[in-house]
């Protein structure tokens, strides 16, 4: 498939190993994968502070970078901009392109369960990982069930294709889905009771004994991993696609 | 604790949740206590088959009573005429209080027991009473233990959760005179029990909440898992229920489908100890039923903030958000605390704050039971308070400047590299005024030398 990558601002700026991850799978998935020039913010940080107004520039060029590219997919290894990218693209462009994005717009994991499978991998990862279900994806891109949930078949696509990959211990922290305590700017605002909660969730994370916290929201991973560092704990974070691309 | 529902001080949420914050071991036997009511709910919610699907029927039932309000409201009135009920209409909290003086000054009540209502604590009843040389005792016993502290309720359901048993033994001891030092659960119960026991047997009217009021009835429906409503309605002749227009429901069956999920998203109780339903006066007696607005038909006008009013105040929301469980009841500035809180508070929140309790997770809304959109429903009121221009945390200021900053690319990515290099070789007491709160309670970020797009620039570029 010929795929278009998402990067957001975050990743870009500060997490390039999570990007050139995401590249380097795609094309050992034998993917023909392009990088448009142009991308930007998706807006959240505007937005869910209720700035409107504020986001709609940013929120415009992302999207103009997108429109008339030619491709099957636009991939991203961010859950929550990928969210934020749909609702605000919505939002501020109801145009037939807009729309065109729009229904291309995957998340890395949606994409490797959905779309296109990874058949077997190369090389087996010998470590114990402990997932970090970030909320955004959970809830609102539908990753996994969310533990409020009742009744249904439960799901859960990050284990499911990280689950292929010999060798690999998949466990989770206690309290599975409950939130690290990012949320944008709320890490600043309400810094207390965020503090808190990405301190409860990283001794959580240590606290399964595995090497890695591993997450598809580079946002939280970059929480904890502050929260890690500071609390010094025997325990990284890594990004889905960096195990992924380990494992191709 | 003081500090934190005392009327001085900053009131804005950050503030008084980092106070509730400095004291770790309270923070995390709070949040500790609450969890295990978010999980005995989920084994409750798990024991039947049909639960997603009570929370749609329960979702529907209420959006659809909603838009048949005047209707179903009306009906209710007639049926509750019928059966001997006399029906007072409360436009606000003061009117219904003044209501509630008149009854109560008509037949000289001295002393008035009350079952657990927000209702009357979001229109400041009970001061309102006293004021007027009414003794109000609250029978429900988290509420009678905050009532005698002085405190106002910090959780819907369970109103001194934030108390340990220690300091209710402490306080029993002072007001109560039981044994110094004892905080055994029974022991103080008991002694709770022979306390409210006289209260009951001597008082001149008693007063409930309204769980349900259902319209083809004319009856109302109290929950309480200690008999203290029925203890109250039965023993004196006069009885007054006090509901916000949003109880209402149209029949048997809509109940039924709501009593099936209140207590087991609550507390995780099949179905509360007491669930009674009263359509008329007792022998000889009066029976008041007082419907109040108070804001309500006001947040029917905005569709977002409308939904809120599916609520039935099981509080599991609360047991569920981390924020309020790491922050506690008495830091969101409003009667009601949590996700709920902010859905119908923050309008009336002066520090504007509320809305920013939250980090959008998301969990309420999936645990709700009438499927309220909470997360939805805030991030709405922080559009609200940005277009009213009442931003907090100094937002209206930075937000502008962030947007423009984001689309540029020359400022971004110039900026930004100034900043990678920052954090790659300055100390970190130079960094401070980047890192702020971050910084306060995490480490900086371990910087990369370029960003992807340079990288990609320079690695793949034809």
């Amino acid at each position: 498939m010929k795929i278009a990558l998402f990067i957001p601002c975050l990743v870009n700026q500060m997490m390039p190993d999570v990007a050139i991850a995401t590249l380097n799978l795609l094309e050992k998935l034998g993917h023909q994968v392009i990088f448009p020039q142009g991308q930007t913010c998706c807006g959240q940080p505007m937005t869910n502070s209720g700035c409107f107004d504020e986001a709609k520039k940013t929120t415009l060029k992302l999207l103009n970078a997108f429109k008339g590219v030619e491709c099957d997919a636009i991939v991203c290894p961010a859950a929550s901009c990928l969210v934020a990218a749909k609702e605000n693209f919505h939002e501020f462009d109801s145009s037939k392109e807009a729309e065109e994005v729009i229904n291309k717009l995957y998340e890395l994991t949606e994409f490797l369960h959905d779309i296109a499978p990874i058949d077997r991998f190369a090389r087996p990862i010998n470590k114990k990982i402990s997932l970090q279900m970030s909320c955004h994806g959970i809830r609102m891109l539908n990753l996994a069930t969310p533990t409020e949930e009742m009744g249904k078949q439960r799901f859960n696509k990050v284990e499911a294709v990280l689950g292929k990959i010999a060798g690999l211990d998949i466990v989770y922290p206690a309290r599975i889905d409950e939130c690290c305590g990012f949320g944008g700017t709320f890490a600043v605002d309400e810094g207390a009771v965020s503090a808190k909660m990405g301190k409860d969730k990283a001794q959580a994370h240590a606290a399964t004994g595995a090497q890695y916290a591993v997450g598809f929201d580079p946002s939280c991973l970059l929480h904890l991993d502050g929260m890690i560092r500071r609390q010094k704990l025997p325990i990284e974070t890594r990004h889905i696609a960096q195990i992924i691309n380990d494992a191709l | 604790m003081t500090e934190l529902y005392s009327a001085s001080g900053s009131k804005v949420h950050s503030h008084k949740a980092d106070i509730f914050c400095r004291d770790e071991t309270r923070v995390d036997w709070h949040s500790k206590a609450l969890w295990l009511l978010r999980e005995k709910r989920d084994r409750a919610a798990a024991s039947i088959p049909e639960w997603e699907q009570l929370r749609q029927l329960g979702s529907e039932l209420k959006l659809h009573t909603l838009t048949h309000l005047t209707d179903y409201l009306q009906q209710f009135e007639q049926q509750c005429l019928a059966n001997g009920i006399v029906v007072h209409w409360a436009k606000d909290g003061q009117e219904h209080n003044q209501i509630v003086l008149n009854i109560l000054a008509t037949h000289q009540v001295k002393r008035l027991v009350k079952s657990k209502s927000m209702l009357t604590e979001e229109c400041h009843m009970n001061p309102f009473l006293e004021q007027h040389g009414i003794e109000v005792v609250d029978t429900d016993l988290g509420e009678r233990i905050i009532q005698l502290a002085n405190m106002p309720p910090s959780h819907i359901v369970v109103p001194a959760i934030h108390m340990k048993k220690q300091e209710v033994g402490e306080l029993f001891h002072q007001q109560l005179g039981t044994k110094a030092g004892e905080s055994d659960p029974l022991y103080l119960t008991r002694a709770a029990r022979a306390h409210l026991r006289e209260k009951f047997l001597t008082a001149d009217a008693a007063m409930t909440g309204v769980n349900m009021a259902i319209a083809d009835q004319g009856a109302v429906v109290v929950c309480t898992n200690e008999g203290n409503a029925d203890m109250g309605a039965n023993l004196p002749k006069l009885q007054l229920h006090s509901m916000g227009i949003d109880k209402v429901v149209p029949n048997m069956d809509a109940a039924g489908v709501l009593l099936r999920t209140l207590a087991r998203n609550a507390t995780g109780q099949p179905i509360t100890t007491y669930s009674s339903f009263y359509r008329g006066p007792q022998q000889g007696g009066e029976m008041h039923v007082i419907i109040v607005d108070n804001g309500r038909t006001e947040m029917m006008k905005d569709k977002i903030l409308a939904e809120s009013l599916k609520c039935i105040r099981c509080g599991g929301c609360l047991n569920t958000c981390p924020v309020y469980r790491r922050s506690g009841g008495y830091s969101y500035n409003y009667t009601i605390p949590g996700p709920i809180g902010i859905a119908v508070g923050a309008k009336e929140d002066s520090t504007h704050s509320i809305p920013w309790a939250c980090t959008l997770c998301g969990s309420c809304t999936y645990v709700c039971p009438t499927k309220v959109p909470l997360d939805k429903i805030i991030a709405h009121h922080r559009r609200l308070k940005a277009e009213n221009k009442t931003l907090p945390y100094g937002k209206s200021g930075y937000m502008p400047l962030v947007g423009r900053f984001m689309a540029s690319d020359t400022m971004m990515n110039t900026s930004m590299s100034a900043a990678r290099l920052a954090l790659r070789v300055l100390p970190g007491s130079l960094l401070k005024p980047f890192s702020g709160a971050w910084g306060k309670y995490r480490e900086l970020p371990v910087a990369p030398e370029s960003s992807f797009a340079t990288w990609y620039a320079k690695n793949r570029s034809r």
